[in-house]
């Protein structure tokens, strides 16, 4: 499947229904793209402590995220390197080893073999421990954010992330105090592609008033007048979309941010008292983003909605599965009431049993299981929406599209997909730096569209 | 769970046991705001934590009404849940999905002043579309109040039997 010019067409901005359904493409995509990305593994409010861990997955590997007696944090898999048997069951914890439940291995909190039972009468002084720690993965992280990766060739996280931190920034770092996630995390079981939440919340504004038209009748506020696509608004006017080097990207509704949330006093009187110093710190442009609503994708497979502040990973199960864990993230500084009530908020309406969420899971599954057709299977997705009208930016990164519904996100996220399944390596992924938004042909979009408004 | 609990009479074991009967015949049925009407009480909690898979020794407190929570709604909350179900737009239940409830192992005890405390397991069976088919075990724990000939609940916490829920979504009511 690789280099198959049809999985991926960016000049028609269509997909092949392939990339949600073939095994061969999904296999291709754990050494690839899983394989070589940065995944997030966690959030440092999530173990605080030295000796604090927690269990979760990098694609389909298991892997223990452990807080170190120094403050850093590593990451290795979570399998026995005797016979393989799973390390650790317990979802979080604190912890000063781990002990494999098989022949009782012990391993340290930074993954190294410790203790080996029987080891002088069994092993002869013959097992060099040394060699046989845990598998570990590259742990870098932003802003308090936690990201692993098996790639030794892949760039940094920050160098990963690129132009996206500029946008992260906005509201991981905001007026100072950043944000933080709350758990434990809801967890279930979506049969779908993974890529279809992603693209989702990368830059699908456009289903939000048909999708959840049922909700949204019952939240009212700002987002009621999306609610059937009835209302005649002004879309051009009413928020941007963006996309980067690495597919990360989003969409943003102007001055919506926590518009999902029924009760959102505390929520809103935040966002007005550090909205000042978001100003003064990032400039007019991120002030604007601070105080909208964001649907967002980081390449690959976690997304968030800032605003709602629900924070999701798609953990993939095989091409046709994923896990869906929920967050919620919250300011750092809020004050514990506020935290609370956000957390209440989005679990409403994006967890587990939230009123929106439900809405998404039936679509998600059905857009992967026409698929199993012979005759569907051999067809094309559009993803065109908003072609040329977009573009670079004078002051935003990457490429901006003119209005929070459109699919420059979409486009842009589909786009690195191929480019990283298509590359040999990480070098000959640098090797398009400079020229990876070429395809985004409107060079002029912005400065015209900027001129004509002067 | 204490010893000294008094076991509420014959007479409302069975008359709580019927009382579920008429809730189930409701969800079953799409009479959600009969439901929240009739059988609810307006100072209810109704609450699905989150328990994360720990290790015994792990001291950590057991989930507080503060903490994550799959369900965690007042009157309000619930009412909103029962509005989206009645707008003609939940698409995902157009068309309309199967549901059906097994309640058992009912236990009332008499808390006084026409309260009780009640705890009964849950069997939901949900089928949708043509071959979606999930099936939820619960543990509740109810307190009931008494009005007039029947009873409200004010608080409902729902044990969910699993960590990973193995289903897209937990909206219905339980």
């Amino acid at each position: 499947m690789t280099g198959n010019p049809s999985l991926v067409d960016t000049v028609e901005s269509t997909q092949s229904r392939e990339i949600f359904w073939d095994k061969d493409v999904y296999n291709l995509e754990l050494e690839r793209i899983f394989g070589r990305s940065w995944l997030f593994l966690g959030h440092e409010s999530l173990l605080p402590k030295p000796g604090d861990f927690i269990t979760t997955y990098m694609a389909e590997d298991k892997v223990i995220l452990s807080h170190q007696p120094d403050g850093s944090f590593r990451a290795f898999i979570n399998s026995c390197t005797h016979r393989g048997n799973q390390i650790c069951h317990a979802d979080s914890g604190n912890a000063k080893a781990f002990v494999c439940n098989y022949h009782g291995w012990v391993y340290g909190q930074d993954g190294s073999l410790v203790d080996v039972p029987l080891e002088s009468r069994c092993y002869h002084g013959q097992l060099d421990k040394a060699r046989l720690g845990a598998k570990h993965v590259r742990v870098e992280t932003y802003k308090g954010f936690i990201f692993g990766c098996g790639d030794a060739d892949a760039p940094s996280l920050e160098e990963y992330l690129g132009e996206f931190c500029w946008y992260l920034d906005t509201i991981w770092e905001g007026a100072g105090g950043g944000l933080e996630l709350l758990g434990p995390p809801m967890k279930s079981i979506l049969a779908c592609n993974w890529k279809v939440p992603t693209e989702n919340f990368v830059g699908d504004g456009y289903h939000v008033g048909w999708t959840h038209a049922g909700a949204l009748h019952g939240i009212g506020g700002e987002l009621a007048g999306l609610a059937g696509n009835r209302a005649e608004m002004p879309f051009e006017d009413l928020g941007l979309q963006f996309t980067t080097r690495h597919g990360h990207g989003f969409g943003v509704i102007d001055n919506a941010a926590p518009a999902i949330h029924v009760k959102r006093d505390g929520w809103a009187k935040y966002l007005a008292d550090t909205r000042g110093e978001v100003l003064r710190k990032f400039g007019p442009e991120r002030e604007r983003l601070y105080v909208g609503h964001w649907n967002c994708s980081i390449f690959p497979s976690c997304s968030f909605l800032y605003g709602t502040n629900t924070f999701k990973v798609w953990h993939p199960r095989g091409p046709h599965e994923i896990e869906v864990w929920t967050y919620t993230m919250v300011p750092r500084d809020a004050d514990r009431e506020t935290k609370s009530i956000i957390q209440r908020e989005a679990s409403r309406s994006f967890g587990t049993a939230g009123t929106l969420e439900s809405d998404d899971g039936e679509n998600m599954s059905s857009a992967t299981f026409v698929n199993r057709g012979n005759i569907t299977r051999d067809g094309r997705m559009d993803s065109s929406m908003g072609v040329g009208f977009e573009g670079p930016h004078p002051v935003y990164p990457g490429i901006v599209g003119s209005s929070f519904i459109g699919e420059t996100s979409h486009r842009g996220f589909y786009r690195f997909w191929k480019e990283l399944l298509d590359a040999p390596n990480w070098d000959a992924v640098k090797a398009n730096d400079s020229v990876w938004d070429s395809v985004f042909l409107n060079r002029d979009y912005w400065t015209a569209k900027l001129d004509a408004a002067e | 769970m204490s010893v000294e609990r008094v076991l509420a009479g014959l007479d409302v074991q069975y008359a709580i046991d019927m009382h579920y009967r008429a809730e189930v015949r409701l969800w079953q049925t799409g009479q959600y705001r009969e439901w929240l009407n009739n059988m609810v009480a307006e100072d209810i909690h109704y609450w699905m934590p989150i328990y994360e898979q720990r290790f015994l020794r792990d001291r950590r407190p057991d989930p507080t009404p503060d903490d994550a929570a799959i369900y965690n709604d007042d009157y309000g909350e619930l009412d909103q849940r029962v509005q989206r179900l009645y707008t003609g737009t939940v698409w995902m239940e157009d068309p309309p999905s199967k549901i059906r409830y097994f309640v058992s192992n009912i236990e009332a005890f008499d808390t006084g002043n026409g309260e009780f405390d009640v705890y009964s397991n849950v069997l939901v069976y949900r089928n949708r579309r043509q071959l979606e088919m999930t099936v939820h075990t619960l543990g509740r724990e109810d307190k009931l109040r008494r009005v007039d000939d029947g009873f409200k609940v004010f608080r409902r916490k729902l044990l969910l039997d699993a960590r990973v829920t193995q289903d897209k979504n937990l909206y219905f009511f339980c």
